[in-house]
């Protein structure tokens, strides 16, 4: 898979680092799944927390501490559990066990379809996005980070044709109008903030219909 | 006795010292399930992940738990760890990111570690081992301690102190887009000597 759209360094480190809300690690881990130059840059980038956890001045640990462990280590140990059997990439896998198929789509407006998938953040929000061949992608909530990762189908904006693997990492200030590629639904991966909001769940529904 | 033991080691054994490269203790572990190597790893490493830890805001008692669960998950995969693929304070601190992450959340789904699970399926290990790995560790320790004090600082808050950067940029009053134009900056001082290291 060739990948011509990388998420910002900055989002990397973040990832690396392990502070991204989790429908943002999501995004990343799926994108770099499909991506193997990505993850050897996401390996770079574990190699300066491996050299800042090496410099760290050691705490204290409790007594007993290393007994405590030997002990644990005779205690058996549970089986891996087993890998879904899907059509998506694994770190997507257990958003969605019965794969892009068995994704229960929402009517969002002409030509589009959202899947909320679950995840532990309160203000940020993790979902599948289908745009009909053809159409232009809503704005879905914008005012924040925003990362979009094509998993099948294309689409065009000014910033060029995203396909498969290709993510966009955009900050609020970024205005871009993308539309579907002819031939394909266009299914994206997509992780907003999602701060509260006064708007009620039918103008939220109405919005991409409306521009609100 | 234990605590004799441990100053022994902090003041006398050095990660460089002959017999005690954390990559030897991880093979002894995977091929033999050698528990003094353990000790030795968890004596190494231990009071490291735990300053970390606490560093990122976990209390005492959860730092010690996290110190435990990292190194039981130490124990279990040493077999996964190869020494082409980075260096062992690589490995642990992505082993005690992810627990720390798992414990926030406290939620079964675990982006980064399908993540390593598809790394282990699908990259191979480059197969040539240019540096010896805690040289690698050692020069990038350098590199960093090089980079101007406002990019360390940003890089330390996000890596060690497990902040976001939403909130490092509220901590120093600085707009988020310093924040990540710092540590854009900083990953391209360090470019150079990642590339050439892997």
């Amino acid at each position: 898979m060739t990948i011509s759209h990388h998420p910002d360094m900055s989002t990397l480190m973040a990832f690396s680092a392990g502070t991204l809300d989790e429908p943002y690690a999501a995004v990343i881990a799926t994108h770099l799944a499909m991506s193997s130059g990505g993850r050897a840059i996401a390996r770079r980038l574990d190699l300066i927390g491996g050299a800042l956890l090496n410099e760290e001045q050691d705490a204290e640990l409790t007594p007993g501490a290393l007994d405590r462990l030997l002990a644990a280590t005779d205690r058996t140990q549970q089986p891996d559990e087993a890998r879904p059997e899907t059509d998506v990439p694994l770190p997507l896998a257990h958003y969605l066990p019965d794969g892009l198929t068995g994704a229960k789509w929402k009517w969002s407006g002409p030509g589009v379809a959202i899947c909320d998938l679950p995840s532990s953040a309160d203000t940020s929000r993790l979902m599948l996005l289908r745009v009909a061949a053809g159409r232009p992608v809503p704005e879905h909530g914008h005012g924040g980070h925003e990362l979009t990762l094509i998993l099948t189908g294309a689409y065009r904006d000014r910033f060029g044709v995203f396909g498969p693997g290709d993510i966009a990492d955009h900050d609020e200030d970024v205005e871009h109008q993308p539309i579907a590629e002819m031939g394909a639904d266009c299914i994206c991966l997509v992780a907003v903030d999602a701060p509260l909001t006064f708007k009620s769940r039918l103008i939220r529904t109405l919005q991409p219909l409306f521009g609100l | 006795m234990y605590a004799i033991a441990m100053s022994e080691m902090r003041s006398g054994k050095n990660f460089g010292a002959p017999g005690a490269e954390p990559a030897d203790l991880l093979r002894l572990i995977a091929q033999n399930g050698d528990k003094s190597a353990l000790s030795e790893l968890f004596l190494l490493f231990g009071p490291k992940i735990k300053a970390v830890m606490l560093k990122g805001g976990a209390s005492d008692a959860l730092a010690e738990d996290l110190v435990q669960e990292t190194m039981l998950t130490v124990w279990r995969k040493a077999a996964l760890y190869s020494t082409e693929r980075g260096a062992p304070s690589t490995w642990i601190f992505t082993i005690a990111r992810n627990l720390r992450i798992d414990q926030q959340r406290r939620k079964s789904n675990r982006p980064h570690e399908d993540l390593a699970k598809v790394e282990i399926a699908s990259d191979l290990p480059s197969g040539s081992v240019m540096v010896e790995q805690n040289q690698v560790i050692s020069r990038v320790s350098l590199a960093l301690q090089a980079l101007p004090a406002e990019q360390q600082e940003v890089v330390r808050l996000s890596f060690i102190n497990d902040i976001a950067h939403s909130e490092i940029a509220t901590m120093l009053a600085i707009p988020l887009g310093t924040v990540k134009s710092r540590l854009r900056l900083a990953y391209e001082r360090l470019r150079p000597l990642l590339e050439d290291l892997q």
